[in-house]
């Protein structure tokens, strides 16, 4: 079964008089441990598509069901515990909380899912630190930190709960070529380690590179839908 | 929810300035709250002191009729002086002294000019007892009975042009509506806190007043003196219960009652309100701080709902936040004021010399220092006050904050 599917999905934004079709009819399964990238220009619908799948927004029509569940019927407070849950989100702006450092960062997220014991609690985030590469950095406030680095907590934040789902929005938009493919390659391994199932948009051919399945989005419509054997960077 | 605590607190230092000029602005109005507080206890407490030392006494033994018609100073409905009265008030609870006297409208003339005062027949002996008068004699003693003399306050002297040792004329209608004088010498000069004693009455021989009103042996009221001021309510209804025996006509009325402590009662009532302004600033001053603070952190809000945090426990880190920042100015506030309270209380403050005027002209029952009164309760109140006024000012501009679109806050949009 797949973790993720969506059949006739479509978002429309009221902005007043106007209309603006952001989704037009998305059909689409995704299944666990994917690693999968939507692109397209700017404009197409990638973070429209990513804020459905991510239960922040509803869709104007159609159905999402994610890990067996409809998301149409449930209310506020069943989708954000999914996303707390289930949910990992990786943004190009990172959103850290800038009182907190490296490692409350990381915190917060096991924190709101509440299963660990205090013990636990650490290891675990000391874990993910170091395999994003932070060993060290744990004690660093996000001012004290690249942004490569912060892209790394925001990583680290979004799978220390394991969630079945990551999300990331064009993560390195904010990124020098270098360090982006740094960020990727950490995104990749813990795809691998770990078998979380990730969906990243971009317009960067780079970060397109990573990919196994490739989605082509276009005004609001799934242009082409590619799978390949092996990414072209990793194998 | 002690990580969204903790959170809370790490946010208050994050505009430390902000965090800073909010919590003064409560520790502010929480001190001026405590300072006002003291002082208008201070002054309360002193004129308690005042009206009871140099006028009204702890209690007065009075007919009910004379009572009704009192600020005529009528010379009917008297009371009887008589050896079984007396031995009632004596055997009273916590009696320490009893001064009758006998109040009476008389013009005093100085030879030229003539002013309406209230005589006041006393017998020194018995009023020494009960009143603390004599330490407030300027020039002068205090007459003895049956002596050609009276006591007047110095500003109703000056302003007759009158010395000691200067002879006065007291006009009075007797009780059978004839006219009658008492001539006297000044025989002391009083100056008290009390304008209405410095300014308006004669003290005249208890008994020479009699024979010039044509009373003899009665008298207007009894005034008693109790160990405790605080038992006069309760003694005043057993002592008019003892009194109905002797004399159904009476009644004892406590200081608590007497018309001339009803103005402290209206210094109370602008403490409620100099309160609600306080409280009404530090509301502002925290909802402004929420928005502000919600505003610089839209995004943070979204990406922790995104996360997966609901909007109550968004709400619930910045009522923290705010409750920390009550706490933080109520305790700086209590801790200013309990310093400017000690030292008031301690050294007092001369509004006299502030103001290069007595109060007492003011109206205000006040001489010299007033010092400040320690009021525990009225400081962990107003303490809990702006506490709880950072919680609950805050709930609105949180709810506000935590009901964002996670999205559009994410992506300013
Ligand atoms: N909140 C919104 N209100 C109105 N229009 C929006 C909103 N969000 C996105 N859009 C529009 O929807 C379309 C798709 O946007 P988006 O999903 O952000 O595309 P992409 O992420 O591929 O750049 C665009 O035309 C955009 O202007
Ligand atoms: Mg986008």
């Amino acid at each position: 079964m797949a973790l993720l599917e969506l059949k006739g999905v479509k978002k429309i934004y009221d902005q007043g008089k106007i209309e603006v079709p952001a989704l037009r009819g998305i059909d689409l399964r995704v299944g666990q441990g994917e690693f999968t990238t939507i692109f397209g220009p700017s404009g197409s619908g990638k973070t429209t598509l990513l804020n459905l799948v991510g239960c922040l927004d509803k869709p104007t029509a159609g159905t999402i069901i994610f890990d067996g569940r409809k998301l149409d019927d449930l209310d506020k407070k069943e989708l954000a515990m999914i996303r707390r849950h289930s949910i990992g989100f990786i943004f190009q702006s990172y959103n850290l909380i800038p009182v907190l450092t490296a490692y409350e960062n990381v915190e917060f997220a096991l924190r709101l899912v509440n299963k660990y014991n205090p013990r636990e609690t650490r290891d675990r985030v000391l874990d993910i630190l170091s395999a994003v590469g932070l060993e060290g950095l744990a004690h660093r406030r996000p001012n004290e930190l690249s942004g490569g680095q912060k892209q790394r907590v925001a990583i680290a934040r979004a799978l220390v709960k394991e969630p079945k789902l990551v999300l990331a929005d064009e993560p390195s938009a904010n990124l020098d070529s270098k360090t982006s493919e740094e960020v990727l390659a950490v995104m990749a391994k813990m795809n691998k380690e770990l078998g979380t199932t990730f969906i990243f948009s971009t317009h960067d051919p780079l970060v397109m590179a990573y990919a196994r399945r490739l989605i082509e989005i276009r005004d609001g419509l799934i242009a082409k839908d590619q799978r390949r054997e092996q990414d072209a960077v990793l194998n | 929810m002690l990580f969204l605590t903790r959170l809370a607190f790490k946010n208050l230092a994050r505009h430390r300035n902000r965090t800073v000029i909010t919590s003064m602005i409560i520790a502010l109005a929480v001190f001026i709250y405590i300072f006002y507080d003291s002082l208008i206890s201070g002054m309360t407490v002193m004129s308690y002191g005042t009206l009871i030392d140099y006028e009204t006494g702890h209690l007065q033994v009075v007919n009910r009729a004379y009572w009704a018609e009192e600020e005529k100073l009528p010379l009917e409905n008297l009371i009887p002086m008589d050896e079984a009265l007396q031995r009632e008030i004596r055997n009273g609870r916590g009696f320490v002294a009893a001064s009758p006297e006998l109040n009476f409208q008389a013009r005093l003339n100085n030879g030229w000019d003539e002013l309406p005062v209230m005589g006041k027949g006393i017998d020194p002996s018995a009023f020494k007892g009960v009143f603390a008068l004599e330490d407030q004699l300027v020039e002068g003693a205090m007459f003895a009975p049956g002596e050609y003399r009276v006591v007047l306050g110095k500003r109703l002297a000056d302003l007759m042009d009158l010395g000691l040792g200067d002879y006065v004329t007291l006009q009075v209608k007797d009780k059978n509506k004839g006219l009658n004088t008492i001539e006297a010498e000044i025989a002391g000069l009083v100056h008290t806190s009390n304008p209405n004693v410095n300014q308006n009455i004669v003290y005249v021989p208890l008994d020479l007043a009699q024979a010039a009103l044509a009373v003899e042996g009665r008298v207007s009221k009894v005034i008693v003196r109790l160990a405790e001021q605080d038992w006069a309510a309760k003694v005043a209804v057993e002592l008019e219960q003892n009194l109905k025996r002797h004399n159904p006509d009476l009644a004892v009325y406590p200081w608590s009652q007497l018309e001339a402590f009803a103005f402290l009662g209206a210094a109370r009532l602008e403490k409620q309100v100099i309160l609600a302004i306080i409280l009404l600033i530090a509301a502002i001053a925290i909802i402004n701080t929420v928005i502000l603070a919600a505003l610089e952190r839209m995004s943070e809000i979204g990406m922790m709902k995104a996360q997966g945090l609901q909007n109550k426990e968004v709400v619930y880190t910045f009522v923290m936040e705010s409750t920390g920042i009550g706490l933080l100015g109520g305790a700086i506030g209590v801790l200013m004021g309990s310093i400017l309270v000690w030292f008031l209380a301690k050294y007092g403050i001369d509004f006299d010399a502030l103001v290069g005027m007595e109060m007492a002209a003011f109206g205000l029952p006040v001489l010299g220092k007033i010092y400040g009164v320690w009021n525990p309760k009225g400081m962990i109140t107003v303490f809990a006050f702006g506490v709880l006024i950072s919680f609950l000012a805050s709930i609105w501009p949180a709810y506000w904050a935590a009901d964002k679109d996670p999205v559009q806050t994410i992506y300013h949009r």
